[in-house]
């Protein structure tokens, strides 16, 4: 089933409620195949696509969710803007070809490295219109980036994969493209201190744009590496640039190259492209960056890299024991852990993400009421019966 | 402004009820009239009104049991922090209980390696930066009231400030709560790790203007300060002449850290109060910051400068720190500096996109002139947040009543020309018979079935943010506690 309008799509849910049918809400599937798989006939949305609005001069885009992010970063492209949160492509990750589309990384909560410096979709999507369980189109947030007006919902659009209601329009605060940018390496560093070198630019006032440390063994882009290597992405106009890395350099006290494939490098970061081609099952561990270094000690073989200053390791493992000790060691550190691809029995059988203490359930289970009480919208994806 | 009366039966009980809550917090229950009178309102100056009673926990735990109390006895809460709201988040009812978190003031750690800082909500805003600061940073929201207001507050109001157009509002710099539920269970949203997994309700209740649970702790994200800070004044004989060098700043690629926009009236009665030496005779005054490297906040200052000559403006760069604390002193002086031209004062809080500026400032010129009331500008242009500043006389008949519907008029302006009724004070009571303009019927029952999927009892900050108050039923949620109607006198369905 296709819809093409919000029209449609208001006829289609209730439809669904008056047959209590659930629904698939699906745009290109690239990420069909991450968390827990939904119950429901598939409700494909990538129809609903195209710019609404675009205002430069206000840093404000309007798009409807069924549009690529590789169109809508074009269209920035062109008056010099990008989006804050760096979008990636994670299709090739699940074996699955074409672009993904806004609405699914928003809906995934899928930032790339320059989260670092801009935040997440959640800090940038500022208003949405919907479709709720009840067969209601709604507004919510707005088209300003100072706003207060109302329960801030398009908060929950982000990271909630779509169980709580269908997106049928997503703004934006959007921000100027900086000139130029350098991708900056430090070769032959071993894990501790690479990420303490990652922190220090993190708590530095050079606003890297990336920090991100790959370990020795993994094969991203095409760095030549001993021990492990430490990444940092710099932006600015030209001068201001020059300054910045130079301060960097006095900052670490190291010996800091240009890397020649920073751009590269980056999409390989943000795709996970080191992770592509394995049948390996792929962990995000969320963290507090100062408790990387002892997530990755323990975990005694060189399969990662730490993107976010540390505070998202990218963690392939073959041993479906592993999980495990990775979800109690990040719980420890006040984190968690999220299985991202893994075979579809045992997504199906271990929640995807970290399971909620009772109270917390509770109020997930309330909020997931008061937008679709029916469970119409991709139950059981995110926790069983959400 | 109607309020829902007051229910006589909760009247009846509040014996019993200061009674019991002095047995859970002994030497923190405020029950005579002179003490409540010190906790009747906010800064919505306009509205007062006496609490139940009022209570001043000091830990989460004591927080927790008043709100077990309150749900068993039916008994609505108010939640406040330092009682600075403009938009009445904190005013009391009657038949409500207070709960104060002033006492609730620790700074429970300061980690530097996670760039993060844990307090207690009765914590200042400004006394996060302080805490920091000899180490080189700092937490970004700045209200006016920094110093006063707290945490608690501000990530109730999602609270902004000066610099929100680079550094964003308090939910983009806010790791983690714990929350306290209406029944005194407690939940801890977010932390020091990015993105737990699960729906973002921390991103809800930033900005849930205490409709939704009790702020006990708060984890913020502090920033390394920037080493170069330049600000300059840019000042025009024409307003769309300002206008227009704020959109070509922005559309230069240029953020800004903040970008403030004063009006001849104001730059007038700032300069007779706080005399910060702004150039005499410009119809318009902006003032602009930029701060980062020393060599990327020179390239930002020059082309602002050129921007400025280019739309006819004259800019000036503050020649020290202590000519640049100056200019900022004059900016925040403009609240106190309007106060002294007239008794009263209403301030506004839409906000706007920057290119509606010149028609949205003449429109309301001429409002001013229709209702025969004073008007000043002074706004947050950056992000298009406007402040305008009504004077009026309380004491002389109409003016009030004058001076709210020229308010009201210029809230559906915003909303009018694609901006929203509040950027940063928040909804409460004086904008919440608005929330019709911008939001459509099928709008506000979504908001609402969010409120009782936290409040299913609608115990919490009742009378705010909502122009009427519809039960929880959709979901057969509607919460009768022993037989009793919340709000038992009002009508329903």
């Amino acid at each position: 089933m296709e819809v093409e309008s919000e029209t449609q799509l208001i006829e289609v849910v209730r439809e669904a409620r008056e047959t209590k049918r659930s629904l698939e809400i699906i745009g290109h599937g690239t990420k069909r195949a991450f968390g827990r798989p939904a119950s429901g006939e598939k409700l494909d949305v990538s129809r609903l696509s195209g710019v609404v609005t675009y205002e430069p001069e206000e840093l404000i885009l309007t798009v409807k969710p069924g549009t690529t992010s590789l169109e809508i970063e074009d269209v920035l492209a062109r008056r010099n803007q990008r989006l804050g949160f760096e979008p990636p492509e994670w299709g090739p990750l699940f074996g699955v070809s074409g672009a993904s589309t806004i609405g699914g990384n928003v809906s995934a909560d899928a930032s790339g490295p320059a989260r670092v410096r801009y935040g997440a979709a959640r800090d940038q999507l500022l208003g949405i219109r919907a479709v709720n369980g009840f067969g209601e189109s709604f507004k919510a947030g707005g088209r300003v980036v100072k706003n207060v007006t109302g329960f801030d919902i398009p908060k929950l659009a982000c990271g909630a994969f779509g169980t709580l209601f269908v997106l049928t329009e997503l703004t934006f605060r959007v921000f100027p493209r900086s000139a130029h940018q350098t991708v900056l390496a430090v070769h032959d560093v071993v894990p501790e201190r690479g990420l303490d070198l990652l922190r220090r630019a993190w708590s530095s006032p050079l606003e890297p744009t990336a920090l991100v440390y790959i370990p020795s063994g993994l094969k991203v882009g095409s760095l030549s590496h001993t021990s492990g290597t430490a990444l940092i992405r710099l932006e600015g106009a030209k001068g201001p640039l020059g300054e910045k890395i130079d301060a960097l350099r006095s900052l670490f006290a190291v010996a800091v190259d240009e890397a020649e494939d920073g751009v590269t490098l980056m999409s390989a970061v943000a795709n996970g492209t080191a992770f592509i081609g394995t049948s390996d099952e792929i962990w995000h561990v969320h963290v507090p960056p100062a408790a990387a270094g002892s997530i990755v000690r323990a975990l005694g073989h060189s399969n990662w890299l730490a993107d976010w200053a540390g505070a998202r390791l990218w963690v392939g493992t073959s041993d479906a024991n592993a999980g495990d000790a990775l979800k109690s060691a990040a719980r420890l550190a006040r984190g968690s852990a999220v299985l991202v691809r893994a075979e579809v029995q045992r997504r199906a059988a271990a929640p995807a993400f970290a399971p909620e203490d009772p109270e917390r359930a509770a109020i997930t289970r309330a909020v997931k009421e008061a937008f679709d009480p029916l469970g119409l919208f991709n139950p059981g994806r995110m926790f069983e019966g959400i | 402004m109607k309020f829902t009366p007051p229910d006589p039966e909760i009247l009846a009980r509040r014996g019993a009820i200061v009674a019991t809550l002095r047995t859970i917090v002994p030497d923190g229950v405020v029950s005579d009239d002179a003490g409540l009178a010190a906790f009747d309102g906010d800064a919505l100056t306009a509205y007062r009104q006496s609490a139940l009673v009022c209570v001043l926990p000091r830990t989460r735990e004591q927080v927790s049991h008043i709100l077990a109390f309150a749900a068993d006895q039916s008994v609505p809460i108010v939640p406040r922090g330092a009682g600075t709201s403009l938009s009445g988040g904190a005013l009391p009812r009657a038949d409500a209980i207070l709960i104060s978190l002033s006492r609730m003031n620790r700074i429970l750690d300061i980690d530097l390696e996670n760039r993060a800082v844990v307090v207690e909500p009765g914590v200042t805003n400004l006394a996060v930066t302080r805490a920091v600061e000899a180490r080189g940073f700092y937490y970004a929201p700045d209200p006016s009231s920094q110093i006063a207001c707290t945490i608690g507050g501000n990530v109730a109001e999602n609270s902004g400030g000066l610099h929100c157009l680079k550094y964003g509002l308090t939910t983009n710099n806010l790791l983690g709560v714990e929350l306290a539920l209406p029944g005194g269970a407690r939940v801890r949203l977010g932390g020091k790790a990015p993105q737990a997994g699960g729906l973002d309700l921390l991103g809800i209740v930033a900005g849930s203007e205490g409709l939704l649970g009790v702020v006990v702790e708060a984890t913020l994200r502090i920033l390394p300060k920037p080493p170069s800070t330049r600000t300059l004044i840019a000042a025009f004989d024409s307003v769309p002449a300002a206008g227009q060098c704020v959109a070509d700043i922005i559309a230069d690629g240029i953020v800004p850290a903040a970008m403030e926009f004063m009006d001849r009236r104001c730059v007038a009665a700032v300069e007779a109060h706080a005399s910060p030496g702004y150039p005499p005779d410009c119809e318009a005054l902006l003032l602009i910051e930029a701060d980062g490297l020393a060599g990327e906040v020179g390239d930002s200052v020059a082309r602002i400068a050129e921007i400025v000559r280019r739309a006819r403006g004259t800019a000036r760069e503050a020649k020290d720190e202590r000519e640049r604390a100056r200019f900022w002193a004059g900016r925040k002086a403009a609240f106190p500096a309007m106060g002294r031209l007239a008794p009263d004062m209403l301030c506004m809080d839409g906000t706007i996109p920057r290119r509606a500026l010149p028609d949205v400032l003449a429109r309301m010129a001429k409002m001013a002139e229709h209702y025969a009331l004073g008007l000043c500008n002074v706004f947050h242009a950056g992000d298009g947040n406007l402040h305008p500043l009504i004077v009026f006389d309380v004491m002389k008949p109409g003016e009030l009543e004058r001076a709210e519907a020229f308010g009201a008029e210029i809230l559906r302006l915003c909303v009018d020309v694609g901006g929203v009724l509040t950027g940063e004070h928040g909804v409460g009571v004086e904008k919440r018979d608005l929330m019709p303009t911008m939001f459509a019927e099928a709008d506000l029952a979504q908001q609402q079935r969010l409120k009782c999927a936290f409040d299913g009892a609608r115990l919490l900050n009742p009378d705010k943010v909502f122009p009427t108050l519809s039960a929880c039923i959709e979901q057969g949620h509607m919460h009768v506690k022993k037989g009793r109607l919340p709000f038992a006198n009002l009508p329903r369905f």
